[in-house]
This record gives C-alpha cells, sequence and structure tokens, in this order.
C-alpha cells in the first residue's frame, strides 16, 4: 500500500467515526466518493452495484447540538423515501475551536427484494454565530451539480440573514413550517418570503398536515350534495388544540379563498378564540369561529371544521389521534381512519408534487388578511 | 331571458380546486362481475384496499360482488380479507381500516344472462346508495369468461343501468377484461354487441400491462427528455427486442391455455401494447385518444408478414420437460386438461416491421413464452455501432453497440449500456451499465397496475385503456398468423419444435436472428 493510500484510508476512517475536519469542498467530495466506493465493496469484496442517488440538494440550517441530533433523525427517516444530498448548517457557539468544521455521513438503504440500495449523504458544517455568512457560499460548493436545491426551514429564531442572504438565491423550494410559528403574526412574514420566493414554490409542513382533514371535507359535498350548500353556508366552526391556531386560520382561509367569502371584521371569544364575519358573494354573511379546545390530536392540532348551511350540518370531527368522524345530512355517519404523518412523511410530500401547491400561497396571503383584522389588544403569542 | 334553476345537487364541489394532485374520483359504486373468482380476490378487491388505504378513493365508495356463487355478504368480505391478508401491497391490512371499508363491500348472486338477476341488481345497487348517500357513479367490472362479456353487457342494457353519458348525470363505465374476442371476427363482433349498449367512452378494454409503471415512464422518458427522441428512429436504432417471458407454466388454466396459445394469452395484447408505445409519434397532447390514436397508426402499419418469408419470421414452440428454479416441471402436453397431441404454442418469437418514415429497415423481434427461465418483461432499443470504429479493432476485444433497455417486470426501472474505458495505461474498453431503477431512486415500489387502472376509471382517464379499433387493428395482424398456421395444420405441415423448461426458447429463435447477425439479449 503506498504512502497516499495510507493517508486516504487514515482519511477515510476518520470521516467515517464523524470526526471534525476542517474545511475542504474538494476532500469532502473526495471523501465522499470513498465512502461510496467502500459501499459498493462492502460484503467481504463482493462487488455489489450501489445507486448514488439523489433528487434533492436538502439545505437544513439548525441552531445547537440537540437541534441538529433531531434534524439528523429526520434526514435519516427521510432518505430512504427521498435520496438527498443533505446539507446541515448547525450554528454552535459551544462547538469548540471557533473554526468551522465539517463532517458527512451516510445511508445506505437495502431495498426489499434485496441488493437494491439508495445512498444518501449527509454533510454537517457546524460553526460558531457569526458563521451563517460563509454558509451561503459552501453551500453553493457542495450543491450536487443539475440536482434542485430545497431549504427546509424550521427554525424561526434563526438569523433571517442566513435564508434571505445567503440560502433563498440558491433555493428552488422553500419548506416551512408554521405549525411551529410562535403566532399568527409570522403568517405575514412567511407571505412576504413567499412573495419574495414567487415563482419558486414554499411549501408549509402545517399546510400539508391539513391534507387529510381538507380531503375528508371536501369529499362531503361531491355528488349528489354538491357544492350548493357551500354557497349557502352560514355558520363555520374550527376547532383546535391549544397552539394549532395557525393550522386552524389556514382552514378558514382555505374556504373563505375558494368559496369567494370577503372578510368584514375579527372579534376575540371569551374561549381565547375568534369570531371572524364575513360577506359571502351571494350578499349573504357568514360566522367562522376559530375556537381553541381539548382533545387528542396529532401534529396538525385539528380537532374539527363544522359548517352549517340552513338546517343542516357538513361535519369532520377527529375521534380519535387515528379516526374521523364524517356527518351530512344524506347519509349515516361515519368514521373512517385518519393518518398520522409522521414528520419524515410530511418533509417527503413536500419535495413531491404536493409541495408546489399554488393554492396554499393563495390562502397563505388570505390567513395573513384575516389576522390583519385581529384587533391589537389580542396577543396570540 | 328565463332563469334555469341549478338544483344545487348540480353545482360542482368548489373544495376539489387544489386537490387534483391528489386524483380523488367521485363517490361511486363499482360491481364486480366473477366476483367470486380469482382475479377480484387476488388483484381488484387487494388493489381497491390499497387505494383506500392510500386515501385515492372517496369516503363514500361502495363495492358490490355479483357472482353466481351463492354466499352473503358477510362471507364475501370474508373471502376478500383472505385475499387482501395475501395480496394486498399494503399489508399488514390495517383492522380498523378495513373494517370502515368492509362495511361497503356488498354481495349479490346471480347469473349473467338472466334480465331478473339483473333487475334485482338494479334494486340493490339503489338502496346501497340511498343508505350511503352515493350519487349513483357506477363501474362496472367484467371480470368473467370472455363468453360472458356479452350478455353482462346486454343484461346492463335491458336493466337501464348503463346509460350514455349525459352532462351533469351519474356516469355509468364499463371495465372489459381480456381477452376481447380471439381473432378479428369475434372482436368486431363483440365490439358491434357492445356498442349496441355502450358509448366508447363507457367502455375500458383492460391490459394490466399499461398500468405498469414504467410503460407509463415510456412516454415520459421519450416525449419529456429533449435527447432520446431524436435518437429514436432508423437513422440509430438497429433493431428492437421486446420480450415477455413467464416462468410459470400453464397453472390450473390448461383449458383455456390451449384455446388461447401464447400469440393470443401475450403478443396479441400485452406485447403489441408495449410496441406500439415504444414505436409511436410523438402525440398532440397526453390525452386518452390523442395517445390512442398514435399507437392505432402503428398497429395499422404493421407489415403483415408474407407467406415466403413465414420461416425466417415467425418461430412458435412447446415446452417440454425440464427444470425451473431447481424444481423438475413436466412438458407442456403432460400438464393437467391439455391435449397430450396439443399444437398449442407456449412461445413464440417473431420478427416484424413497421412500415413507416421512422421505422423503415428497423426488425423489431419479439419473443414470449411460458416455462423460460426468469420472469421479465423489456424493451430493448439496440442502437447501431458508432460509424468509425477507432477502438477495440484488436482480436477478441469487441465493442459492443448501445443498448437502452425498458423494464417493465420486475424491477422497473432503465438502463444504458456503453463501452468506457478501463483505467490502466492500456486502450481496454469494458461495457459499463447507467441504471435507473424506480425503487432505488424513489424510495418507493410503484403502485400495482390495477391500482392505477381502476383509479383512472373511476376518474374517466381512458389514456391506459385499449380502444376498440386498437383491438381490432392487432387482431388483424395477429389473425393472419393464426390463419397460416391453421392452413399448415390442415395440411400436416405443423412445425412445432420442443424447448426444454427453464431454457430461452428453441434453437429455432437463436437462429431467426443469428440469420440477421444478431442474437437475443439475456435480459
Amino acid at each position: 500500500m503506498t504512502g497516499d493510500a495510507d493517508s486516504a484510508r487514515a482519511n477515510f476512517e476518520r470521516f467515517a467515526r464523524g470526526e471534525p475536519i476542517a474545511v475542504d469542498v474538494g476532500e469532502i467530495e473526495r471523501e465522499l466518493g470513498a465512502l461510496w466506493q467502500a459501499a459498493s465493496h462492502a460484503g467481504g469484496g463482493q462487488t455489489g452495484a450501489v445507486s448514488r442517488a439523489a433528487l434533492w440538494n436538502l439545505v437544513i440550517p439548525a441552531r445547537g447540538r440537540e437541534e441538529l441530533a433531531t434534524t439528523k433523525a429526520l434526514v435519516d427517516a427521510i432518505a430512504p423515501a427521498v435520496p438527498v444530498r443533505a446539507i446541515m448548517l448547525c450554528l454552535d457557539d459551544a462547538a469548540g475551536s471557533g473554526e468551522l468544521a465539517a463532517t458527512i455521513e451516510s445511508n445506505v438503504v437495502s431495498q426489499p427484494g434485496g441488493g437494491r440500495v439508495v445512498y444518501s449523504e449527509e454533510i454537517t458544517l457546524v460553526g460558531p454565530t457569526g458563521a451563517e455568512a460563509h454558509f451561503g457560499a459552501m453551500v453553493r460548493a457542495l450543491q450536487v451539480p443539475g440536482v434542485r436545491t430545497a431549504t427546509l426551514w424550521m427554525d424561526a429564531a434563526m438569523p433571517s440573514t442566513l435564508l434571505t442572504r445567503e440560502l433563498l438565491p440558491v433555493t428552488r423550494r422553500l419548506i416551512v413550517d408554521t405549525g411551529t410559528c410562535a403566532g399568527p403574526l409570522h403568517l405575514q412574514d412567511l407571505e412576504r418570503l413567499a412573495a419574495r420566493m414567487r415563482p419558486r414554490p414554499v411549501a408549509d409542513l402545517a399546510w400539508l398536515r391539513l391534507a387529510s382533514f381538507r380531503l375528508l371535507f371536501a369529499g362531503l359535498f361531491d355528488p349528489p350534495v354538491g357544492g350548493g350548500p357551500l354557497r349557502s353556508a352560514t355558520r363555520l366552526a374550527v376547532r383546535h388544540r391549544g397552539g394549532g391556531e395557525v393550522s386552524a386560520l389556514l382552514i378558514v382561509a382555505w374556504l373563505g379563498e375558494l368559496l369567494g367569502w370577503r372578510p368584514l371584521r375579527s372579534v376575540g371569544t371569551s374561549d381565547g378564540g375568534l369570531r371572524l364575519d364575513f360577506d359571502r358573494p351571494d350578499g349573504g354573511s357568514l360566522e367562522a369561529f376559530v375556537i381553541p379546545s381539548a382533545g387528542a390530536c396529532d401534529q396538525s392540532a385539528l380537532l374539527s371544521i363544522e359548517l352549517a348551511s340552513g338546517s343542516d350540518e357538513y361535519v369532520v370531527s377527529r375521534e380519535a389521534i387515528d379516526r374521523a368522524r364524517l356527518q351530512l345530512p344524506i347519509a349515516p355517519a361515519r368514521v373512517v381512519k385518519l393518518d398520522a404523518y409522521s414528520d419524515a412523511d410530511i418533509c417527503v410530500a413536500a419535495l413531491g408534487p404536493r409541495g408546489r401547491d399554488p393554492l396554499f400561497a393563495r390562502c397563505l396571503e388570505y390567513a395573513g388578511r384575516l389576522w390583519a383584522l385581529q384587533p391589537a389588544s389580542i396577543d396570540p403569542r | 331571458m328565463e332563469k334555469i334553476s341549478v338544483p344545487s345537487s348540480a353545482l360542482p364541489n368548489p373544495l376539489r380546486e387544489g386537490l387534483v394532485e391528489e386524483r380523488i374520483p367521485e363517490p361511486a359504486t363499482m360491481v364486480i362481475f366473477g366476483a367470486s373468482g380469482d382475479l377480484a380476490r387476488r388483484k381488484l378487491l387487494p388493489a381497491l384496499y390499497s387505494l383506500t388505504r392510500d386515501r385515492l378513493l372517496p369516503a363514500r365508495f361502495a363495492v358490490l360482488g355479483f357472482g353466481r356463487h351463492a354466499q352473503d355478504d358477510d362471507a364475501f368480505r370474508e373471502e376478500m380479507r383472505r385475499g387482501c391478508d395475501e395480496f394486498a401491497r399494503r399489508r399488514p391490512v390495517d383492522a380498523p381500516l378495513w373494517a370502515a371499508f368492509a362495511r361497503n363491500l356488498f354481495y349479490q348472486q346471480g347469473a349473467y344472462d338472466d334480465p331478473a338477476a339483473f333487475q334485482r341488481l338494479k334494486v340493490r345497487l339503489e338502496e346501497i346508495e340511498r343508505t350511503l348517500g352515493l350519487p349513483g357513479n357506477r363501474v362496472f367490472y367484467l371480470s368473467t369468461p370472455p363468453s360472458a362479456f356479452a350478455p353482462v353487457i346486454r343484461s346492463l342494457g335491458q336493466a337501464d343501468l348503463a346509460p350514455k353519458p349525459a352532462p351533469g348525470k351519474p356516469f355509468a363505465r364499463v371495465i372489459i377484461e381480456k381477452p376481447f374476442g380471439v381473432d378479428l371476427e369475434t372482436a368486431r363482433a363483440l365490439n358491434r354487441q357492445v356498442h349496441e349498449i355502450l358509448d366508447e367512452r363507457q367502455i375500458y378494454r383492460i391490459d394490466h400491462y399499461l398500468g405498469k409503471e414504467t410503460v407509463q415512464n415510456l412516454l415520459v422518458f421519450r416525449f419529456a427528455n429533449g435527447i432520446f427522441e431524436p435518437l429514436w428512429n432508423n437513422h440509430f436504432v438497429d433493431h428492437v427486442q421486446i420480450t415477455g417471458s413467464e416462468t410459470v407454466g400453464v397453472e390450473g388454466r390448461g383449458g383455456y391455455f390451449e384455446q388461447a396459445g401464447s400469440m393470443r394469452d401475450m403478443v396479441q395484447n400485452h406485447l403489441l401494447q408495449v410496441l406500439s408505445l415504444a414505436a409511436m409519434e410523438p402525440p398532440v397532447a397526453f390525452e386518452a385518444d390523442e395517445v390512442r390514436d398514435e399507437k392505432l397508426k402503428v398497429l395499422k402499419a404493421l407489415r403483415h408478414i408474407p407467406e415466403s418469408e413465414f420461416e425466417h419470421q415467425v418461430v412458435r414452440a412447446q415446452y417440454a420437460a425440464g427444470s425451473i428454479a431447481g424444481r423438475a416441471v413436466p412438458g407442456y402436453r403432460a400438464e393437467p386438461a391439455v391435449n397430450p397431441q396439443s399444437t398449442t404454442e407456449t412461445y413464440v418469437a417473431l420478427k416484424l416491421f413497421i412500415d413507416s418514415w421512422r421505422w423503415a429497415g428497423v426488425p423489431f423481434y419479439l419473443r414470449s413464452g411460458k416455462r423460460l427461465p426468469k420472469r421479465v418483461t423489456e424493451i430493448a432499443i439496440h442502437f447501431k455501432e458508432a460509424p468509425h470504429l477507432l477502438f477495440g479493432q484488436k482480436k477478441g476485444q469487441a465493442i459492443r453497440p448501445n443498448v437502452l433497455s425498458i423494464r417493465i417486470q420486475p424491477d422497473e426501472g432503465i438502463a444504458l449500456n456503453f463501452g468506457s474505458k478501463m483505467p490502466g495505461p492500456a486502450m481496454e474498453i469494458a461495457p459499463v451499465s447507467m441504471e435507473f431503477r424506480y425503487g432505488s431512486s424513489f424510495g418507493f415500489e410503484p403502485p400495482e397496475a390495477y391500482e392505477r387502472l381502476l383509479l383512472d376509471c373511476l376518474l374517466g382517464d381512458g389514456t391506459l385503456f385499449t380502444r376498440g379499433d386498437e383491438v381490432e387493428a392487432s387482431w388483424s395482424w395477429v389473425s393472419r398468423i393464426h390463419q397460416h398456421w391453421a392452413a399448415e395444420t390442415a395440411a400436416g405441415k405443423t412445425t412445432l419444435p420442443a424447448y426444454a423448461a427453464g431454457s430461452w426458447g428453441p434453437e429455432e429463435a437463436d437462429r431467426m436472428l443469428a440469420a440477421d447477425g444478431r442474437a437475443w439479449r439475456l435480459p
């Protein structure tokens, strides 16, 4: 074995142990190649074809070791469904040397039937506060060429300049989570961000978590019911678990946007909720209530959507974390399964076609307008 | 101007906007004729369950099984549960979800040609629809013996269960399993009978090969990527091989296969459909009729094999005893329900030409057989060699032409073989493969073909179904071969070589390609 080979082996072992190194983009690429080669020759020298697949460059900023560990676990869970090159950017003042350091890891996943594997790569860059100024250049250098880049912006407390100055220019899809917003005020910040991103899509994990509920509710108005009761709706109640106000507002916005309701005013209610008044396109009026309630719930935080049209009621209500009850006048009530999606499932959906839902942008804008009606005396936080 | 009052039920559902990606059809009832048969248990109900599991069916959806076998709803549900336990893509079956799904499964006994049974069916359907708040949308799945297709459709018409499409009215669609006729005459006759009752837009002739992800990807691959289509013609393509091989024998269906043979069972439908997708011109839109128009042109452009060329372009054979996966298997003539002197082909290899500007002079080699070593369906596009060979002229060192192989089953995906210089000082060239596999690149196995096709029918999308004129065009080409074989038999000149089970077919098939300086690819 030559000296170069020894050195390469030592580097490989160092990388394999996850030890930090001084950041050298060329070396990162070489060592990722070595990991790929090692995986291909795994199993006693038996050569097995290993796909080195990447459908996305996925950039994920995090703060501190704890958040980084959560992020890594999320990437590990995403990898089997969507191969990505994950570039994790961690700001950590306790990191030690004060310099930017990198580690690499790989995910090799056996496929059903044996033999087939997916190979995803994770590059973690860690640096102290202020290092965010260097992250943009590092991301640009480490992107797999020709592969789209998505940024998963989960922590609203990260320095916003990292996103707006460094990452947005290279981001083809921005993924956020309004479910973790500190409050509806962030909806307007997010709407401004979405405007900067256009025509590139913004995907919202909270919006995607609402998909099952929206589907079930929409299904109530399939034939033979049709859209008639929606046009003449007089009352809407959206119940959410504490902290789920943003999700509830998005549901009201979804219905308001599609049904052409004109928001008039909003009033705080004694139970800590909201009452929103609307004009309908046919000249009628409608009251909508956003009501904090108790009950078992998944991360969507949504408990029920109840719509009244004349004396008829159309309701989707959560009976348990994984069950919902459908109620409409023409058929007996029916309990159906409600999927509780993991964060990884939702992230995978955000990277797929559902992550470029143009309706979300419209509903986000509408929800921002709803919040702008809010009396200043009410602090949602 | 007089105002027209639109009943609220006729208003579209505005909440469906933005849920397009979900492709969820309107509430409906699916009636399965032949519900006590194998297809319902192994494929149809597992597909419907998996669609439900994936939230691709509406919450209001019912299945009414119809069959000659007497059983009640609960027995039907139990049988279908066992089918889902064994065959559903989404396993294990989720108990609460199954409970909700099974509540809307029903069964009705009856004969396919009994008008009274269809009146009872109508009453039952209306009762189910009333109880479950269903709008009267209906899909009738004919999972019956082919002899029942016409009687069932006639009975549907007599009972007014399948009215022609009209705006604002519930839909009635009919899915017809293969085989659609056994030759050109019977296919034409069946088309006539079906069209007496149904509009062509209501008819969904199913060929489950078209529901496979790679078959659909073939269109994307060709027409959504700029680099392949310019090569997809006789300037660059040397020849095309399409293989549909099975390891299984007749599997207890000897009676059926004796009448069908490989030509009817595989070539007339699956392989010619795959061929037409591989060879067609770009459609003006990805719409059902536009795609099917282009497929039809290919089928009509298939050159009929002249009598003088039969022995050079058609090989049929029958499997003899041999070994599959380390297990001794009997020859075809020793299979149950098979005539010991049978002349039915279990293997067929064809060399055919498409008379079009694009494909002039390019042979398409098709082969299909039972008891071959491997179950595989693939299209392999063999490109011409580079016009001037700079490398590989040393003795024993040949450069293989590029091959693009499109694997339809199993391991759906696409691979491109090309020559690459081996590392080192010498100019050694080795073939390497660049592979795309659905399972690896997208991290999940594609849905079952039946799931896709059932969903498409519920959505009213006929793109992946075969139109009546396509069926007739393919039978028109295939029936000439059958006529030739019939004449051979009548003259006592049947040539039917045997091949050992577990081999890749008879030597005659190898010789057919060798005569052109080519060889079958090992898939």
